[in-house]
């Protein structure tokens, strides 16, 4: 019976094969947060990638085939992640893979990306992420070493704070947001009077809010990861009577969490990546999305929608699926103006080295400035 | 003095969650009399019951406690089906498959409220339309105190319920002694769904209840129940009293804890709790007899 099943497998394995020569295309995979508690973000992901997809294929795909995007689920987990690269990477045609924005995630799943040798985007945004031997991971979105030193050079510069708290989730990103946080801000002179971290999906943020009040703090800085949390905290702070500015990372400005805080965030600053009305290009984005969806796009879809396009410029300009050889390319793009900012990939695979300050106003999102770093 | 108003804030807060964590619990609680079996499910009527009043309140427009009505009469239909969804087939096995079933149960409600619903959280208007009152440097927020009233309510009404009525030592003895229950002709599958339905509308009334604190989600239910299971077994597995104590309790302590030692460990105080309770009081505050059921 076993030995049965396992001819079955080798014929279905066998038709698959072919079936996958017949339509000849290049795949893509995709592995996204479909499910469990980040899934809202995931949605946002996938439809940013499927825009890309349609665009790239209605201009003749690449290398003369068409593109294909293949979806593997995540569950939001850290282990999700890597069995869904395993999987994959098992099913073998893959040329490039599109991975999660999660910083966490990414780091489990590195040292599987780097044994498979095959080009990923990712958009986490822990600097370390593609500084750890890992010559595979290329960034779609401006890391942590450059959000925090916007954060910190407006909220200096711009709004003339000192005294500042620093709020973080305990998770990789958050944590890697307030050391670089810490770093920027020392780099000003300043060393800030609060640092309070807190786990994921907190109910009650009250003991946070009464240290920032202990603290003195006129200025939050904030890197906080999931957008209830973020809705939450927002309330209590501002019932709990702290008036204190705050410039946080995207996830305050991110839609949902605006939805679900309501005026509690009115008069927030955000740093993002993706600014709607930025750029010409995040604006002729922005018609699209809307157009198609009838909602407003945020981060989770302009990254996935400049990743897949990023890679299949890469392979367009290597004229071949060789993963060295989409390497080459992708470091080489200079110049290339995405929905996000213009992309100068360096050796390590970042592409982007800035951010726009916006401002919540009154549930609107306002874009203030561009800060844009050299190094 | 700021110390004082600051842990009084820590208190109002921890009793306020802690409220939200006793309700779910007396529902496990009223599940584990009736039937022996942990419903695993629990949260997630919570969860079904915030989605409910999103749909008729934002969603429909109703008025608030039309909505709210709905919203219980909704749950009380689902409580129905699932007993005779879940439980019901399996009443005859041990106690196991039903709890494997029950777990089986939560993931499928979660994934097709995220199917149906979208996975984006909903936001849920307070149910008193003013934020909150500052009393001598204490914010009391509007809707915690709606939900320390409503858990006092309830409780109130569950204790007059189970000892004052005819139905309720029905369900009282159907909960003691099956064989028995159905030799005196009380119908024990009847007084086995009225829990399912009684548990059902108690946790859509706390799904109901914190959606506004902490939107209507699908894993809303998950973070909750978990806590709430830990204070049924520190109040006393199966206790009435043990459950609403050890909720209280729990809220309370992960929050003066959080105030006190580290916040990013709050949540690990709550099961340290119950680490200690295991060890060293393992029948819990009410309870008496643990090892039969363990």
């Amino acid at each position: 019976m076993r030995r049965l099943a396992g001819i079955a497998a080798a014929a279905l394995a066998a038709a698959w094969t072919v079936c996958a020569h017949a339509e000849d295309t290049v795949k893509i995979g995709l592995v996204n947060e479909a499910t469990g508690p980040n899934a809202e973000a995931g949605v946002y992901t996938h439809n940013g990638a499927k825009l890309a997809l349609a665009e790239i294929n209605a201009a003749g795909g690449v290398l003369g085939k068409k593109l294909e995007l293949k979806l593997e689920d995540n569950q939001s987990t850290n282990p999700g992640t890597v069995l869904a690269f395993s999987k994959l990477f098992g099913e073998g045609g893959i040329v490039a893979i599109i991975g999660p924005i999660r910083s966490t995630q990414i780091q489990a799943a590195s040292p599987t990306v780097a044994k498979a040798g095959i080009p990923t985007m990712i958009g986490g945004t822990d600097p370390s992420l593609t500084k750890v031997n890992n010559r595979w991971v290329f960034r779609a979105r401006p890391n942590d070493s450059y959000s925090s030193r916007v954060i910190a050079d407006f909220g200096v510069n711009t709004l003339k704070k000192q005294k500042w708290a620093i709020i973080h989730s305990t998770d990789a990103f958050g944590s890697g947001g307030m050391n670089a946080l810490t770093a920027a801000l020392k780099s000003f002179g300043v060393t800030p009077v609060l640092v309070q971290g807190y786990t994921n999906n907190s109910q009650d943020f009250t003991p946070v809010v009464l240290a920032i009040k202990k603290s003195g703090a006129d200025v939050i800085g904030s890197y906080m990861t999931n957008s209830p949390d973020v809705g939450i905290f927002a309330k209590q702070l501002r019932q709990l009577g702290v008036a204190a500015e705050w410039v946080g990372s995207p996830s305050v400005v991110t839609d949902t969490a605006m939805k679900l805080a309501g005026p509690a965030l009115h008069g927030v600053y955000g740093i993002a990546d993706f600014t709607p009305d930025a750029t010409p290009e995040s604006k002729a984005y922005t018609k699209l999305y809307r157009d198609t969806y009838k909602l407003d796009p945020d981060v989770y879809s302009s990254w996935a929608y400049d990743a897949l396009r990023v890679l299949a410029l890469a392979i367009n300009t290597a004229r071949s699926t060789d993963p060295e050889a989409i390497r080459k390319a992708i470091v080489s793009i200079k110049g290339w103006k995405g929905v996000e900012g213009t992309y100068n990939f360096d050796e390590n695979g970042d592409g982007l080295r800035g951010y726009n300050v916006v401002k919540n106003e009154a549930g609107k999102v306002a874009f203030i400035k561009h800060i844009d770093f050299k190094d | 003095m700021q110390f004082v108003t600051e842990n009084l804030q820590i208190l109002f807060t921890g009793l306020g969650l802690g409220s939200i964590y006793a309700l779910v619990a007396l529902g496990f609680v009223l599940i584990i009399r009736a039937t022996n079996v942990v419903n695993f499910a629990q949260g997630d009527f919570a969860m079904l019951g915030g989605y409910a009043m999103v749909l008729f309140f934002t969603g429909l427009g109703w008025p608030y406690w039309i909505a709210f009505i709905g919203a219980l009469l909704a749950m009380a239909v689902f409580g129905v089906l699932f007993n005779y969804g879940v439980y019901y087939p399996l009443r005859h096995r041990s106690f196991l498959p039903v709890l494997i079933s029950t777990l089986g149960a939560s993931i499928f409600l979660q994934n097709t409220v995220l199917y149906v619903a979208g996975p984006q959280p909903k936001p849920l208007d307070k149910l008193l339309n003013f934020d909150g009152i500052t009393l001598g440097g204490v914010f009391l927020d509007s809707q915690y105190i709606v939900i320390l009233v409503a858990t006092v309510a309830l409780v109130f009404f569950t204790f007059l319920f189970f000892e004052k009525t005819l139905l309720g030592k029905k369900l009282q003895a159907t909960s003691q002694d099956k064989d028995m229950a159905r030799l005196l002709g009380i119908p024990v599958a009847l007084m086995i769904a009225i829990t399912f339905i009684y548990s059902a509308v108690l946790g859509g009334i706390a799904g109901v209840l914190v959606g506004p604190i902490l939107f209507v989600s699908i894993g809303m239910g998950s973070i909750i129940a978990l806590k709430a299971f830990a204070a049924t077994i520190i109040g006393g597995f199966g206790d009435v009293k043990g459950a609403i104590v050890g909720g209280l309790l729990l809220g309370v302590i992960e929050s003066l804890a959080a105030q006190h030692i580290s916040v990013p460990y709050k949540d690990a105080y709550a099961f340290l709790a119950l680490f200690l309770f295991l060890l060293f009081r393992p029948q819990g505050i009410f309870g008496e007899k643990v090892s039969e059921k363990a």
